[in-house]
């Protein structure tokens, strides 16, 4: 009998992994730290390069049934997988083929096989959370640091009985054959990046806190507003390459925040009908097939300023004034806006570093580094160890998908 | 962050920005919808007009300029620029572009826009005078040069009359009465 397969991570990459491993006959582990499994992908709204919710990613689009159900029938249906959701790596040990790894289980307060998502602890108790109609598990989410008086209550009057508040955080050691990190990306939050004001100024956010306020299921059912005073935005304004390409923070080009910023820009200019978008950029950097987003939002009108912002001052109208120096122009340039977007480096997700040294595996400035640099195995990490996805550094759907089922096949190579 | 109720005004520069809010967002769009400007907003200021252009170097706006200035919505610039009217209309700017915007077309539009608003240069108006005037720019003066060629002193098949007329119930006709 072989050990199974632990996939660290359970966004797109980790879960393509565990989906094809699984369907090819390998038990798999797939755990994640969140409630709710989808990682960074879960927040984007809609995904490109096919501007879908993400869940339809590639090794579930052949499934039967309706889109929403090629997802569920995986991680749910599939007997080979052993979805651990809530839970983190604590130690490995061992050696390569056959790793002794602990995990940390958080207590399992809602079980997620009885959540009905009725409704009912959400209505009478701030500590529950449904973070998407569409998450998976299908089950809401219990934060005991904001428990109050309703919790009880919720738990008492569950139809289902599937709370449980007196669940504690267990330990589980399991022996696995190979290890696939797809512990994704992290975006930084840039109020180190001091001159944007982010963290002082309510009206300055990031992409990834863009992308859920456009999703029609957030918090403001999709509308564009100011989060200062929820005021309708007119105009929002971008900012290219905060903390990314840059020696202070992240040597790195992001990758994948330029065509971000254009889809979120065409999303604002072709359904948000009244609001204006600036991109202000040092280069766009649409690489791949997505030069057409670049293209697509010139032709909707989007305004792109090549050059830096010189400062940013908050109006007492809730608008704030934005200095920029237009280097084509050799001009500054001073824009009213709403809004204003930062697109935010890509960092190593938290204890990445960790993980790296205790398996010993090398580092591409934080994110997970092939065993072999010279070889065309990036997604070979060390022997029986793995990475794809953004745990490889910053990653599109496509290409995590492609990685995870690089990792796949090596995985089946390996056990023929 | 300060409890006081003292307001600290923002730092003093020298710099004196452009105002967005005082440009004029829709001259894009009056641009784009003329016949040449279709591709107008294709525009990636990627600077090739201005490599390919033999004059830009004299000019205090080089032609990737203008054309972001016209995406920016700087219309009085634009239109009151010196540059659209010493262009050379070569058209190795149109030539070149990745992105097949229509360059010197494009300033061709704005040289319309800028006569129907009454921006038009003393030379250029002097020169629509002449035509008006006289049929032609350059009259034959120095008859010795036919002469010694041994050609008949009148240009053969000159027409200027035609000219003439045409100009005159015509918008350089316009031009040239409005600047007088």
């Amino acid at each position: 009998m072989t050990d199974p397969v632990l996939v660290i991570g359970a966004g797109v990459a980790g879960m393509t992994a565990a989906v094809e491993l699984a369907d090819n006959g390998v038990k798999t582990i797939l755990i994640d730290r969140k409630s709710t499994i989808g990682g960074n992908a879960l927040e984007l709204y809609k995904a490109f390069p096919t501007d879908d919710c993400f869940y339809c990613f590639e090794g579930n689009r052949w499934r039967p049934g309706i889109r929403k159900c090629f997802y569920r029938s995986a991680m749910v249906d599939q007997p080979n997988i052993d979805l651990k959701t809530d839970t983190r790596v604590k130690g490995i040990s061992g050696t390569p083929g056959k790793f002794s790894v602990i995990l940390d289980l958080g207590p399992q307060y809602v079980d997620p096989k009885r959540c009905t998502l009725c409704g009912l602890c959400t209505n009478v108790s701030e500590a529950f959370l449904l973070a998407s109609p569409q998450c998976q598990p299908q089950a809401v989410s219990y934060d005991p640091e904001k428990t109050d008086d309703g919790a009880k209550k919720a738990e008492d009057e569950c139809p289902t009985q599937a709370i449980n508040l007196s669940a504690i955080q267990t330990e589980e050691t399991v022996t696995v054959s190979d290890i696939v990190i797809a512990t994704g990306y992290h975006e930084m939050k840039p109020s180190v990046v001091d001159e944007y004001g982010y963290g002082k100024l309510p009206n300055v956010i990031t992409q990834l806190e863009l992308a859920q306020m456009l999703d029609p299921n957030g918090e403001s059912a999709g509308a564009l507003v100011r989060p200062s005073d929820g005021a309708q935005v007119k105009n929002v304004m971008m900012i290219q390459c905060v903390g990314s390409r840059d020696e202070n923070y992240y040597p790195f080009c992001s990758k994948i925040c330029c065509v971000f910023a254009l889809k979120h820009a065409n999303i604002i200019s072709s359904e948000r009908n009244d609001s204006r978008v600036s991109v202000v950029y040092m280069d766009i950097r649409t690489y791949d097939q997505h030069e057409r987003y670049y293209r697509e939002t010139r032709d909707a009108g989007v305004e792109f300023v090549r050059g830096r912002v010189s400062r940013v001052e908050s109006q007492k109208d809730g608008t704030l004034d934005v200095h920029v120096y237009d280097s084509l122009l050799n001009r500054y340039l001073k824009f009213t806006v709403d809004l204003l977007v930062l697109s935010s480096a890509l960092e190593p997700p938290e204890a990445a570093d960790e993980l790296l040294s205790s398996l010993g595996l090398n580092s591409a400035s934080g994110y997970v580094g092939p065993a072999d640099p010279i070889s065309e195995n990036e997604v070979v990490a060390g022997e029986h160890v793995y990475a794809c996805g953004g745990a490889l550094g910053p990653a599109e759907v496509p290409e995590s998908v492609n990685q995870a089922r690089a990792v796949v096949s090596k995985i089946l190579q390996g056990r023929k | 962050m300060t409890e006081t109720e003292e307001k600290t005004g923002p730092p003093v520069t020298l710099i004196d920005p452009i105002d967005m809010t005082k440009l004029d967002p829709k001259f894009r769009n009056d641009i784009s919808s003329m016949p040449n400007g279709e591709e107008l907003s294709a525009c990636f200021a990627c600077s090739t007009c201005t490599a390919a252009c033999p004059i830009a170097n004299q000019w205090d706006y080089m032609p990737h300029q203008l054309i972001r200035m016209i995406l920016l919505g700087m219309r009085d610039e634009v239109l009151s620029s010196k540059e659209i009217w010493e262009c050379l209309t070569c058209f190795q700017c149109q030539e070149r572009c990745p992105q097949k915007v229509r360059v010197t077309d494009i300033f061709f539009d704005c040289k319309n826009l800028a006569a129907e608003e009454g921006h038009v240069p003393e030379n250029v108006l002097a020169l629509g005078k002449t035509l008006v005037d006289k049929g032609q720019l350059y009259e034959v003066i120095n008859d010795w040069e036919r002469e010694d060629l041994d050609l008949e002193p009148e240009v053969p098949g000159l027409s200027i009359e035609g000219i003439q007329s045409i100009l005159k119930s015509t918008r350089t006709g316009k031009l040239v009465e409005d600047g007088e």
